[in-house]
């Protein structure tokens, strides 16, 4: 469920008004008009919650904000899979992909750093995840630091996400469920601070699968988050691919924009999957190139070839200066404000040792989130809180609940492959020419 | 969880007693006692075996099976807070029977939906000594799909009777897992995975955990192995079900369950193994009386019967309309 949003400002206006009235009418539309003789669920959504407003859409449906009804408390966000010819006379369809698997595996996991679902509806050919209700998400609190001028997250507070995010993921790969979608968008806060990994989309089992991965789902991650394995091509990927992602999370909260943010090649009429060459690019000008010698498998990545090619045409400079990631990161402490006297405080020295392990190239040597859990990072410098905004002075915004979705439905964004806008400067300008 | 049976929601809510299966069954008979005395339906197992054969039921059936599930055997098996809308076993069996066959391809159509979901975890490996049907498979499948949107109404009255609850742990998987540490030949394993395909036509999986059945299947493929071992075509029934009704079998668990040391050489072995582990040696029994009253009734099933008790039913409750 990427609930990307904004933070809010301002009073709803008269238009928007109308509008999300239109977005309430299109969760009713299909609810209150069809009476059918054939399946009809036994639980109707309506009779269980009052919907009180619009948060988000994507490829996948729409996501709206919901109350219990009738005894049945709390605040819940509810994630509805547009059938998929909308406006016509509504046909079942056959369930999609990511729609199944999010259901089969959000039934089963219970962990406090997963998001919690707590009901399918399966009601007139739509289907109803309804989920807890979060207030925040990484790219929401990413946002609110970066205006009205930016000023960094406090470390304390990196720290804990940090460690939550990593706590659930290692429950995810110990029971053999990839992400394999991990991005701010998609890692929800609590009001209380507790981080919950959401949107299982794309996840599925890795336990001995029958047909390599790659056969199963040509492209995974969003580009900005994809692992180098995977822009390499390899057909036989593991849970380290998370750990990238991991990587860059951990990246984009210090820095507050992504560090590898690259553009998308687009699939080709044949519907080959390009190089992505862009994006290995804004990772070699940081990391440097990998080498054979480090990375023993990479001369056999299908793509390995293309990365020899990136070399011979275009040689600036930074390719020979080799890896900088340790650059990057003292200057991003130094923009941030980041050090041990500052109020920011500072992940330190411990902090870019757990980064350089994340965004190893070698997946096989790329740090597991069991053993990144025991990091230095995390065991120096007393407890890490289980509520990340604790001693934090700064509120963060409410989630935006209202209106209308037009400015939301992207098909051609980089990284908008699924879901939700991750561009964060591209949606805020959206926003306020609506404003 | 997904990758631990026993925190899974297959044991927590699909996993029954004889008892309360019985109870939910004739709860359900009740609530339409007329038409079930009028036209009663064959053994349950035959229905199952009915419809198991027919792998690629018409659409028609499917509704029909899925209706007939609706409105006889099966239904409010347990409360499910917080919601209740469960109902129960057989649909969850008449699902089993489906997904056993390979992935290829979406139940309703063009979005690769059901099925392929289901191989998330649903799904057990593909059967090596099955090979080449699952291309047949997928060409029964194409033709089935004329109305995707009756086929997906079904796939939607299945996952909501399911709570979408759509991971199985299966007893294939336990299978292949113990065939190196008990040393068992491809014969063997290919027996053992027929035995586990027929399980499906029976309760055992409402009853029993999967690591139970695998071991009775294990256990049935070495003890009974049959004489010449070669193709068993999906099921076990016609190799099996002569040498278990002989009786040697019953012995042989009797040996199994008190007198470790006797037996051939690879069947010591198992017991020995049987020993040390901590596997319910009872519920294996059971399971293997319950398949071999399985092979009983199979010798009494007549397609023609079964087609045509099922078709008086359907008249009667207009459910073919």
């Amino acid at each position: 469920m990427s609930l990307t949003n904004p933070p809010s400002s301002g009073s709803i206006s008269a238009r928007a008004r109308t509008s999300l009235k239109r977005n309430l009418q299109s969760f009713d539309e299909t609810i209150d008009s069809r009476r059918t003789t054939g399946y009809t669920s036994k639980v109707r959504v309506r009779d269980r919650y009052h919907i009180v407003g619009f948060i988000s859409s994507g490829t996948y449906g729409r996501v709206y904000k919901a109350i219990g009804k009738n005894g049945h408390k709390g605040e819940f966000a509810i994630k509805k899979f547009k059938p998929d010819k909308e406006g016509e006379s509504i046909q079942y369809t056959g369930l999609s992909q990511s729609a199944i698997r999010e259901m089969a595996l959000c039934t089963e996991l219970s962990h406090a750093n997963v998001v919690q679902l707590e009901e399918i509806i399966l009601e007139d050919k739509c289907i109803f995840m309804v989920f807890e209700y979060t207030e925040h998400d990484l790219l929401q609190i990413i946002h609110h630091h970066t205006q009205p001028q930016r000023h960094a997250i406090p470390a304390k507070m990196v720290r804990s996400i940090l460690f939550q995010l990593l706590n659930g993921l290692l429950y995810l790969h110990t029971n053999w469920v990839l992400h394999r979608d991990l991005k701010p968008a998609n890692i929800l806060v609590t009001s209380s601070g507790a981080v919950r990994i959401g949107d299982l989309g794309l996840a599925r089992l890795f336990y001995k699968p029958l047909n390599s991965l790659f056969t199963g789902d040509k492209v995974v991650v969003t580009i900005w988050y994809r692992a180098p394995e995977l822009l390499l091509g390899s057909r036989h990927y593991t849970p380290a691919v998370d750990m990238w992602a991991v990587g860059c999370i951990f990246a984009e909260l210090l820095s507050l924009r992504p560090i590898f943010k690259g553009e998308e090649a687009k699939m080709d009429s044949k519907k080959t999957v390009p190089f992505q060459r862009n994006q290995m690019m804004k990772i070699v000008e940081i990391l440097g190139l990998p080498r054979k010698e480090t990375w023993p498998g990479l001369a056999s990545m299908p793509e390995y070839t293309q990365l020899q090619s990136l070399v011979l045409h275009r040689q600036p400079a930074h390719f020979h200066r080799g890896p900088n990631l340790e650059g990057w990161y003292q200057s991003c402490l130094k923009n941030g404000g980041y050090s041990a006297t500052s109020s920011a405080g500072t992940p330190g020295a411990d902090g870019f040792d757990l980064i350089s392990r994340m965004l190893e190239y070698d997946p096989t040597k790329r740090i597991t989130a069991e053993e990144a859990l025991e990091h230095p990072y995390f065991t120096n410098g007393g407890s890490v809180s289980a509520n990340c905004f604790e001693g934090i002075e700064s509120k963060y915004p409410h989630r935006r609940v209202t209106q209308d979705d037009n400015d939301m439905r992207t098909g051609s964004l980089p990284g908008t492959k699924r879901s939700g806008l991750p561009d964060d400067s591209l949606l805020r300008t959206a926003k306020r020419l609506k404003e | 969880m997904a990758a631990n049976y026993w925190a899974s929601t297959q044991r927590r809510h699909w996993l029954f007693s004889r008892e309360s299966l019985a109870d939910v069954r004739e709860r359900l008979w009740e609530k339409d006692k007329v038409t079930h005395s009028q036209f009663p339906l064959p053994d349950q197992r035959l229905l199952n075996i009915y419809f198991n054969q027919r792998k690629t039921p018409p659409l028609q059936e499917i509704t029909t099976c899925l209706s007939l599930s609706r409105t006889h055997q099966i239904g409010q098996a347990h409360d499910h807070p917080p919601t209740s809308h469960c109902h129960g076993p057989s649909i969850s069996q008449a699902f089993l029977y489906k997904e056993r066959d390979p992935p290829d391809k979406s139940l309703s159509g063009p979005h690769n939906g059901l099925l392929p979901g289901l191989q998330n975890g649903r799904m057990p490996p593909t059967h090596p000594f099955r090979g080449g049907r699952s291309t047949r498979a997928l060409a029964r499948y194409e033709f089935i799909t004329p109305d995707v949107a009756k086929l997906g109404e079904c796939e939607f009255a299945l996952i909501s009777e399911m709570h979408s609850q759509l991971i199985v742990h299966h007893p294939y998987r336990t299978l292949s897992e113990l065939q190196t540490e008990l040393a068992l030949s491809s014969d063997e394993v290919a027996l053992a995975w027929s035995v586990i395909n027929d399980h499906y036509l029976t309760d055992l999986p409402l009853l029993h955990p999967p690591h139970v059945i695998a071991i009775m299947a294990i256990i049935v493929a070495v003890v009974f192995k049959p004489s010449p071992p070669g193709a068993y075509l999906g099921s076990a029934q016609s190799a099996l079900a002569g040498t278990m009704r002989e009786g040697q079998g019953m012995n042989m668990l009797a040996a199994l369950s008190d007198k470790p040391g006797s037996g051939p050489p690879k069947i010591q072995k198992l017991v020995a193994w049987l020993a040390e582990s901590e596997v319910d040696i009872k519920a294996v029994i059971e399971c293997t009386q319950e398949l071999l009253s399985l092979y009983e009734v199979w010798e009494q099933y007549s397609e023609k019967h079964c087609k045509e008790l099922i078709g008086r039913m359907v008249k009667s409750k207009n459910l073919d309309k």
